[in-house]
């Protein structure tokens, strides 16, 4: 009787069961590669500077992230770049003559108010180096206004000039200038044309989903092409709003990263547009030139609402 | 307990914003400086034992069913007086507490002591209670006004600590500096329990229903549920 029911081998582990091999690590090298063509811009354009500031940010972060992990008795997790990724993030939100202890207390309030203390990569319920960035904004804002900090370049701010002198000097800025990176602004969110491109491969490589940045563009673009329509005298174009300031950095690296975006697509894409609403919001109507990094801000504590939108199961009536 | 330990336990095991977790309402919004944060709590200290010496001898006439009403005129009275004292005597603190001023007629801590101590205790306990509550209150404020104005500000109480070189950390005075303090602050007294249950082999303190005192439905309900449930699994 025994010898008629054979043995079984079974062997029971939790799911899942397969693996597409995407890891957070891949996913890092490949934000990375996407930064670098901005990351050279920035050097091509601002000197050594720049490069300084992006090497102590990044070096500053991966201390801090070993450290918290060492204090909080965890496994190191330097080793999945996030961290890299953050402190180069930031670095881009930084003007090129930023003096090198506001980096450091930036960076170390990006990692550790934004990402240490909830636990670590994936728990952060607010984008790291958006925390450093406002932080540093709020504290010490002459030492973060490019326009004040990089007196010896040739180059112009054309959000000020926006702002001060009006929108025919603002239209006068050739695009092609914007692209390369000729203006005023924080080190990497200046340099538009490499951004859209490290944008793009990030896009095409599946990284980021295009359902957000297609809602930030349409959400910010349409509102500002809207006004230019109706008043083109009074109102600069989309194109130039969309050269300036952040919303391109914010758009591509800032909004869409996975811990503070929704999960599902119809709930990215309201996130998208209410991001890029309230860029538009914060630029036309408030008092900041820039408001892309505080809308991204904003809209991340807005995701779990917007996660709320999900599709119907199949097969449920 | 005896009197003192009645006072004492307001200084660190039952100390309100830090502990108890009450009254963060002006905790968090006047302790711009040093200066604010002692001037708030000492108006806290005048209302909260006053309030508790009249709560405890009213105590057996005041009826079951509006005490809490009851409670609240009792400290609104208290604070319109303390109102006016502070506008003849210290107006340019009045000014600068603002609107703080009256809340403390809304503030957790007064109606807490009053529901939670005052109606179950004797006068001389409840002043007790009531300075120590207080005295821990001021302490708790003072603390955070001078972390947020040393940091913040570079100065504490008015005295210019690092020279002209310093380049203040503003976001600390700013309302984001409040909760990132307060936070800190909370897990470093968690910090210390731990450790101190740890060298004494017990278990961590925890404040829980005993001190609270109020016989709220919601802990009971949460203590007679399983132990994951707790945990929001």
């Amino acid at each position: 009787m025994k010898d008629a029911t054979p043995t079984l081998l079974l062997s029971m582990s939790a799911p899942p069961y397969w693996h597409c091999g995407r890891t957070v690590f891949k996913r890092s090298i490949d934000q990375l590669i996407a930064l670098l063509p901005a990351a050279a811009m920035a050097v091509v354009n601002w000197g050594l500077p720049a490069l300084r500031v992006m090497c102590l940010a990044m070096a500053v972060c991966v201390a801090v992230e070993a450290i918290c992990c060492w204090a909080m008795d965890r496994k190191s997790t330097i080793d999945d770049f996030t961290a890299v990724v953050a402190g180069l993030l930031y670095a881009f939100m930084l003007p090129a003559g930023a003096p090198w202890w506001i980096v450091v207390i930036g960076a170390v309030s990006a990692m550790l108010f934004g990402k240490m203390l909830f636990g670590g990569h994936g728990n952060n319920p607010l984008c790291t180096p958006l925390i450093g960035w406002a932080v540093l904004f709020i504290s010490f804002p002459v030492h973060m206004d490019p326009n004040i900090v990089q007196t010896a370049t040739s180059f112009i701010d054309p959000l000020a000039r926006l702002k001060y002198f009006g929108v025919a000097e603002a239209n006068a800025i050739p695009v092609l200038d914007l692209l390369l990176g000729h203006q005023i602004n924080a080190l990497g969110a200046g340099q538009v044309g490499a951004l859209l491109l490290g944008g793009i491969y990030l896009l095409v490589r599946g990284q980021i989903r295009w359902q957000i940045v297609i809602g930030v563009l349409i959400g910010a673009g349409f509102p500002f092409a809207y006004l230019q329509m109706t008043d083109p005298a009074a109102n600069a174009s989309a194109v130039f709003h969309m050269c300036s300031g952040s919303i391109l950095l914010c758009a591509f690296f800032m909004a869409t990263e996975p811990c503070t975006a929704p999960a599902v697509s119809a709930g990215m894409l309201c996130y998208g547009l209410t991001c890029g609403l309230m860029m538009f919001v914060i630029r036309h109507f408030g008092s900041y030139s820039d408001g892309a990094p505080f809308a991204v801000l904003v809209t991340s504590l807005l995701s779990p609402y917007f996660d709320m939108i999900r599709p119907k199961p199949f097969g449920v009536k | 307990m005896t009197l003192m330990q009645e006072f004492t336990k307001g200084l660190w095991k039952e100390m309100p914003p830090f502990r108890l977790v009450l009254g963060l309402c002006p905790t968090l919004a006047v302790t711009t400086s040093a200066e604010n944060g002692i001037g708030m709590g000492v108006a806290v200290v005048f209302v909260l034992t006053l309030s508790n010496i009249l709560v405890s001898m009213m105590r057996h006439i005041i009826p079951k069913a509006v005490r809490i009403a009851c409670f609240i005129v009792i400290a609104a009275s208290l604070v319109v007086s303390l109102e006016l004292l502070m506008q003849a005597y210290v107006y340019s603190l009045y000014e600068k507490l603002g609107i703080f001023v009256p809340l403390i007629v809304v503030n957790c801590i007064i109606l807490g002591r009053a529901e939670a101590f005052a109606a179950k205790n004797g006068v001389a306990a409840s002043i007790a209670d009531g300075l120590g509550i207080g005295l821990g209150f001021t302490m708790a404020l003072t603390f955070l006004g001078s972390l947020r104005e040393i940091l913040g500000n570079g100065t504490w109480f008015g005295m210019n600590l690092f020279g002209d070189a310093f380049e203040p950390f503003q976001i600390m005075v700013k309302a984001p500096g409040a909760f990132i303090c307060l936070g800190l602050i909370l897990a470093g007294m968690n910090c210390i329990n731990r450790w101190q249950a740890h060298r004494t082999g017990t278990e961590p303190v925890s404040i829980g229903c005993q001190a609270c005192g109020a016989s709220c439905k919601s802990c009971q309900l949460q203590m007679a549920m399983p132990e994951d449930a707790k945990k929001g699994v």
